[in-house]
């Protein structure tokens, strides 16, 4: 039994010699040099493992394929921007004589002999089906300004080229270092005056008694009770291990025994709460039965601060504890399975760390309960953690 | 024998891609144009017996000069026309040799659209018929089991 304690109180979380409040302090703390150390570790990927080198190469030929697309795009359009000073130059020169001898075409593969007449007199095209009758100047005017929306695509055309030329040559570089086997070491930028504030923040928050429960601390919480959770189950499989040879008829009978002794701890439980108006978690209620007069005073004050602190720092805690094992296993089982049933709409997330010490430390006879409450209460934080937090902390803020 | 197997279908598929449907697009795009010719050549001659059934002698036209700019353009004389044989030779004809010349032309056209046609169909065969030999080597399925199956 001792070497078991031993093992309990290794894992008690947060330490069971300090203060509930400052315990709370003590775990903020912790969480954050654990987020500071992952920071620090930082990330070690190779290249090839993010850009396989033909990958790099394939994505590197698509560019190029791209780029000689647009090439090819581009010198269209300088045919088009030649042709059209050519035009130009010819316009400005048709007027000069009053007719010119030339072939007339006739189709594509016939012409006739012919000449040009009325040499100042051009049909341009304005688009879209309609022609203008203009002058030699009018018409090189308009020939002007196509060239100028002709040389504007070419420059567009260029800029897209180049971007191109900087993309491939990225692919390029990129499927160079893969095939080198370059490493990409990534670590997180903690800005540490940010990280101090935060830090003294929830210092405040702390010593102002009121813990806020938003979501982010909840999820973060979470994450570390499932942490403690599945270390504690790891060391109650070795326990159950090391002494299932003397314990096995007992857990058959707590199964049996569950129901009704649950049943008669609620009913005492409604009897003896003494505060309406604050639904008590059972355990508490289960705490106030078997204290002395003294400490039940000193349980109300505890009380009424958890009541508004939103239930997650339990006071009483080591107390509570050390009674505990003064009682007889059977009690505690019962205890544990009224938890069970009773603990799941009450629980906030933030109080689970503590139960779960209490639990621990209460011994090594409750395992059925435990693992039945483990999983009520994960699901209770997943559903209610979120909702429940939110008013209280906006009621406290206008008590502010 | 399975890796044979692999390397004759990837030879087969090899042969599909890189040599028959090539081919086949290459046949394509020349018998388009063999086509435009005929439409070029055929509107020639509707425009040709056009200018006979009017008696057309003289003619005012518009003429291209690039970018869609038209000059007006003056034809004293329709009566000769100057017609493409080919290879950028230009002959002078009367309207009756140049029909005479277009009906001949445009019979060759026809036959080699013909030809073009035959041809496009022989590698669609072509092509149609390696899948087939491609499955049998895959299944290692003999011809006349793979023809039965076929069949059924």
């Amino acid at each position: 039994m001792e070497g078991y304690k031993c093992n309990c109180t290794k894992l008690y979380w947060p330490p069971k010699k300090l203060p509930p409040s400052l315990s709370l302090a003590v775990k903020q703390e912790r969480k954050g040099e654990a987020k500071m150390e992952k920071g620090i570790k930082g990330t070690v990927t190779s290249v090839s493992s993010m850009y396989p080198a033909e990958e790099a190469q394939k994505a590197a030929k698509r560019v190029q394929d791209a780029i000689a697309e647009k090439q090819e795009e581009l010198e269209r359009l300088r045919d088009f921007i030649s042709d059209n000073t050519n035009l130009v130059t010819l316009v400005q020169r048709l007027p000069d004589q009053l007719q010119h001898d030339i072939m007339v075409p006739f189709g594509k593969a016939a012409f006739f002999p012919g000449r040009l007449k009325h040499t100042n007199e051009f049909l341009v095209l304005l688009g879209d089906g309609y022609y203008a009758e203009r002058t030699s100047i009018q018409t090189m005017e308009i020939l002007k300004r196509r060239g100028k929306t002709l040389q504007s695509q070419v420059d567009s055309l260029n800029a897209m080229v180049e971007d191109l030329k900087a993309e491939a040559s990225f692919f390029d570089a990129t499927a160079a270092e893969a095939a080198e086997g370059f490493l990409e070491i990534r670590e997180d930028y903690v800005d540490e005056s940010s990280a101090r504030e935060s830090e003294s923040d929830l210092l405040k928050q702390i010593s102002s008694s009121s813990p806020e429960a938003d979501n982010k601390t909840n999820a973060l919480e979470d994450e570390e009770f499932a942490r403690i959770m599945s270390r504690m189950d790891e060391l109650e499989k070795e326990e159950l291990a090391a002494e299932s040879y003397n314990e096995t008829g007992e857990h058959e009978e707590t199964d049996v025994s569950l129901d009704s002794f649950s049943d008669q701890i609620s009913l005492h439980q409604v009897k003896n709460s003494e505060e309406p108006e604050f639904r008590k978690p059972p355990d508490q209620a289960k705490y106030k039965n078997t204290m002395s007069e003294e400490v039940k005073s000193r349980h109300h004050h505890h009380q009424d601060f958890t009541n508004r602190s939103q239930g997650n720092i339990f006071p009483g805690n080591v107390s509570t504890s050390s009674q505990k094992t003064l009682m007889p296993p059977e009690m505690d089982k019962v205890q544990a399975a009224a938890s069970s049933r009773h603990e799941p709409p009450l629980q906030t997330s933030t109080s689970k760390p503590e139960f779960d010490s209490q639990k621990a430390f209460t011994g090594s006879i409750v395992e059925h309960p435990y693992n039945l409450e483990r999983n009520s209460s994960e699901q209770t934080v997943s559903k209610s953690g979120s909702q429940r937090s939110k008013p209280v902390s906006r009621f406290k803020m206008q008590r502010k | 024998m399975d890796s044979f197997r692999q390397e004759k279908v990837q030879r087969f598929e090899e042969f599909v891609d890189g040599r028959l449907k090539p081919d086949l697009v290459h046949a394509i795009a020349e018998r388009d144009k063999v086509f435009e010719q005929q439409k070029i050549f055929s509107d020639l001659r509707r425009n040709i017996e056009n200018l006979e059934k009017n008696s057309v002698t003289s003619l005012r036209t518009l003429v291209n000069l690039g970018s869609e700019v038209y000059m007006q353009a003056d034809v004293p004389d329709t009566k000769r026309i100057f017609v493409d044989v080919g290879l950028g030779f230009h002959v002078e004809f009367t309207w009756s040799e140049a029909l005479n010349y277009i009906s001949l032309r445009e019979e060759k056209l026809s036959r080699q659209i013909e030809e073009y046609t035959h041809l496009i169909a022989s590698i669609k065969a072509q092509i149609k018929l390696v899948f087939p030999f491609m499955a049998m080597i895959f299944y290692s399925c003999p011809l006349h089991l793979f023809c039965k199956q076929i069949t059924e």
